[in-house]
């Protein structure tokens, strides 16, 4: 829709009559300066600090270190597991929140009544701060008090204390974002199935084409892009976030949920390990760019970022 | 909405209600246990079993207003969320319209990089501010915290606002200026009222994103300006797992952000898939 737009507005450049720079860019060279303060600056910074063993002791004192925070990051078993174990969670949480965000989708889809209402109520958690997403879960969890540990327990499903067990701790952290998350998911899809050429649909069932045959062959193809969307923006967020865990393991128990940015917090902010802290933000970082690099030429193919 | 399903298949549609009310169980069990909760007297709190019947209290929330200070959180969640959510909008509006209506070499440079800045992880981007701060003193400040949200919101907001203004013709613009309006005027008068959805739903979002934030202020705040989820996270390890009090902070948080948030919904998705996916 917007692949036609937007060029031509080269005719309104011609109007402002030339000498200096054009409104536009008025508009946006201070803007982009204020972001370049508030973006490059730490960049390069946290770059310099990664090349250094950095002290809170007395002030702040930085000691010129060259790759040494770099070679032992690279040989750092905990720094790696810590990896591993994001690897995990990421393509859990963000998996389980694909598949059944186009699972419930495709339900809400097929409502004939109470559509708007129930994709409302579907939404609510992807509003809440995740702080409050982890307290609740800890609330619910809690051996003594926690509405689901009653009835885990009464169902003679499990026992133990969830979030204070190794095997328990990882699932019970990853259903939490799940829980937020999946709304998001819900919510693209449905945007995406709402565009979905309905002539088509019916041409196909006049054909006799089942509910699974038009999905595989109609709606699949013509949702595939806005999935792979959600698949990304989902994706940048998880990688952000951590403050599920930060307020329910906090990395426990054992080093169970210890994701890279738990690791890389307690390195700054428990050990004051900055210079070493800022390498592995800086890997971070890099897949991070990665990522959103995917995400810039997914929408260029769809005509919308130029 | 469909045109397939005509009322032919009630059978159908009574298995996908059975199956949804599942779904819904799901989601709305932990929300509305909170809520319940926060009006629940202590002892029913401290029951092994679950307590469905109970007369309810403003006791937690009293407790919080009175001798939890939460007064002063409140405004401080409100004064930082709220100024880093005018000032991305005011110049994500400016630099989005700048962005959408200008064409120059290494334009899709400029576009990566306000992208990958939305995008980077907050555990990157607190460390290098935090020594940052502590240089400049914006550490334990609310303009520290208004810094801070803008990492993320100015980039949002300049790019959502940027997609925003791509949907809309530049025709109404040049006829305006036909008629005698300056390039600003066009901007102001013509383009900007046009993208009102747009402005609201960046400014909630960005509202939404800096209010719910936990990360940096856990970093930055300090006495003079804990924010709503800190002193929620707080609460949770200095008085002993207070799970009333912490059901009424909680809702106190989670309770604007969903009204907001459900009031945009149409617009949501161009928002959060940051202009990739257009809603409705």
């Amino acid at each position: 829709m917007a692949a036609t737009q937007g060029r031509s507005s080269s005719a309104t450049k011609g109007a402002n009559g030339g000498g200096g720079f054009s409104l536009e860019m008025k508009m946006l060279i201070p803007v982009l300066a204020l972001l370049a303060v508030l973006s490059l600056f730490p960049f390069f910074y946290i770059i310099w600090m990664s090349l250094n063993i950095v002290s809170l002791i007395n002030g702040i004192s930085f000691d010129f270190a060259g790759l040494a925070n770099w070679t032992r990051m690279f040989t750092d078993e905990i720094v790696g597991a810590a990896w591993a174990r994001a690897a995990l969670y990421f393509v859990a949480t963000v998996g389980l929140e694909m598949i059944l965000g186009i699972a419930i989708a495709l339900l809400v889809h097929e409502l004939v009544w109470g559509q708007n209402l129930v994709l409302s109520l579907i939404l609510l958690p992807m509003f809440m701060a995740p702080v409050i997403v982890g307290l609740l879960g800890r609330f619910l969890t809690d051996s003594s008090y926690g509405l689901y540990a009653f009835v885990l327990r009464e169902l003679g499903i499990f026992e133990s204390d969830i979030l204070g067990t190794a095997s328990s701790a990882l699932p019970a952290v990853i259903l939490m974002d799940v829980w937020e998350w999946t709304p998001l998911i819900v919510l693209i899809v449905l945007a995406g199935l709402a565009s979905v050429n309905q002539y088509v649909i019916e041409a196909a069932k006049v054909d006799g084409a089942g509910y699974l045959e038009r999905l595989r062959y109609i709606v699949a193809p013509s949702i595939a892009g806005v999935v792979i969307v959600a698949l990304l923006v989902r994706s940048m967020d998880a990688i952000r976030y951590f403050d599920i865990i930060t307020v329910t393991t906090n990395g426990g128990p054992g080093n169970t949920t210890k994701i890279i940015p738990i690791r890389l917090y307690e390195t700054a902010f428990r050990f004051f390990d900055l210079g070493y802290a800022a390498a592995i933000g800086l890997g971070m970082l890099v897949f991070s760019i990665l990522v959103a690099n995917v995400f810039v030429r997914i929408l260029e193919s769809r005509g919308l970022a130029r | 909405m469909t045109t397939s399903t005509t009322g032919r298949n009630t059978g159908k549609q009574v298995i996908l209600y059975a199956i949804l009310i599942l779904v819904l169980l799901w989601t709305l069990v932990p929300i509305v246990w909170m809520v319940l909760a926060s009006f629940k007297p202590g002892v029913a709190q401290l029951s092994s079993t679950p307590v469905f019947v109970f007369k309810p209290t403003m006791q937690h929330y009293v407790a919080l207003f009175t001798g939890g200070n939460l007064g002063a959180y409140f405004l401080n969640s409100v004064l930082a969320a709220g100024f880093s959510t005018v000032i991305a909008v005011a110049l994500g509006c400016l630099a989005g319209y700048g962005l959408a209506r200008s064409h120059f070499r290494g334009k899709q440079h400029v576009a990566f990089w306000i992208i990958s800045t939305r995008m980077a992880p907050i555990a990157a981007i607190v460390l290098p501010l935090f020594i940052l701060f502590r240089y400049v003193n914006l550490l334990d400040t609310i303009p520290g915290l208004i810094v801070a949200y803008l990492t993320f919101n100015l980039p949002f907001a300049i790019w959502i606002m940027n997609a925003f203004f791509m949907d809309l013709p530049p025709s109404l613009e040049e006829a305006a200026m036909v008629d005698g309006a300056t390039r600003f005027q066009a901007f102001y008068r013509v383009a900007l009222p046009l993208v009102t959805p747009g402005i609201v739903t960046t400014a909630i979002l960005c509202l939404v994103f800096s209010w719910n934030d936990y990360a940096f202020a856990a970093t930055f705040a300090g006495p003079d300006s804990q924010t709503l989820p800190i002193a929620a996270a707080q609460l949770n390890t200095q008085t002993g797992l207070n799970w009333g009090q912490l059901s009424a902070i909680g809702t106190i948080v989670v309770l604007p952000m969903m009204i907001v948030g459900l009031a945009v919904r149409r617009y949501l998705v161009k928002g959060l898939t940051l202009g990739a996916v257009t809603g409705e």
